[in-house]
């Protein structure tokens, strides 16, 4: 018997002290446990080309990367969006804090795999959508902005964080 | 006067004016005192710790930006924090709401401390 209270002694502190520390750390790679899913915020701004952007754009499953010309890391995950384009996931582009000159040149040399990048040079839009750098890339379903992943998107974050999101989201409005 | 005492005098002269951070300009001091305690009460979030008073990250400049724009704006505290967290997060508030799930955050110590204290107590009688 005693030994059972000894051997307590040491681990309920012990068990208390992880579950509190269970409780209090949160995953930051997964920053939707904090948020849970929200609006996409309203904003007015114009593409890249100048052109008016309809919010209807959001509907259904999309993607908002956010990138800008002076961004090396979005050199690094272009060839993956240039892969995600190409398998009909509507690609849309924010551009941050950028020249609209360097930005449209960057395309015009890497190839464009956005439907239309916003263009966002003082980043309003995304400081209403709490990004703290690019890249930044937001899955959004029906105007719900329902994921988010900081860093560089590639093939295995796609498919740990993006994929599972996807289904839950399709399979909950059929 | 020597030369070197003199471009030493020149160094610390011009040195001194410089500001380490964009000049924020308030009516009265109580504004500015806001404005100094509340940015040093957000996280900035692009860093591993610290806060946007710490920090000249762009997301920080734009950070404190706002609240001196929300400050002269009429915008109280808790409105403030709320905007910030709405947008960063929960874990940008260093200061947590006395409220909900944070009163495990306010009084955990206390309590891990308390069952501390009274298993050893308990030990002791034995």
């Amino acid at each position: 018997m005693s030994t059972i209270y000894r051997s307590l002694i040491i681990l309920l502190p012990l068990i208390v002290f992880i579950t509190y520390g269970k409780i209090l750390i949160a995953d930051k790679d997964d920053v939707f446990t904090y948020f849970g899913p929200k609006e996409f915020p309203q904003f007015n701004l114009q593409d890249l080309g100048d052109s008016e952007i309809d919010l209807k754009e959001f509907n259904g499953i999309s993607l908002l990367n956010v990138w800008a010309s002076w961004c090396i890391t979005c050199l690094v995950e272009h060839p993956f969006l240039t892969k995600l384009s190409k398998n009909e996931i509507k690609l849309i582009g924010l551009n941050y804090k950028d020249s609209q000159i360097k930005a449209n040149q960057w395309l015009e040399k890497r190839g464009d795999p956005y439907l239309f990048s916003i263009y966002d040079p003082r980043g309003d839009l995304a400081f209403d959508l709490g990004v703290t750098g690019a890249p930044e890339t937001f899955l959004i379903f029906n105007q719900q902005i329902i994921g988010h992943i900081q860093g560089e998107l590639n093939q295995e974050k796609w498919q740990s964080t993006f994929v599972p999101l996807i289904n839950t989201a399709t399979k909950a409005n059929q | 006067m020597k030369l070197s005492t003199l471009i030493l005098c020149g160094c610390i002269f011009f040195t001194a004016f410089l500001p380490a951070d964009s000049i924020y300009e308030f009516d009265n001091s109580v504004e500015e005192k806001r404005f100094y305690s509340l940015i040093s009460e957000i996280r900035c979030p692009k860093c591993t710790s610290g806060s946007i008073a710490s920090s000249d990250v762009p997301v920080s400049r734009d950070l404190k930006q706002k609240v001196y724009e929300l400050i002269l704006a009429g915008s109280s505290d808790k409105e403030i924090k709320a905007y910030v967290t709405e947008r960063f997060g929960a874990s940008s508030d260093y200061k947590p709401a006395f409220e909900g799930a944070n009163y495990l955050l306010w009084f955990g110590p206390f309590i891990f401390l308390g069952i501390l204290m009274l298993i050893f107590l308990s030990n002791r009688r034995l």
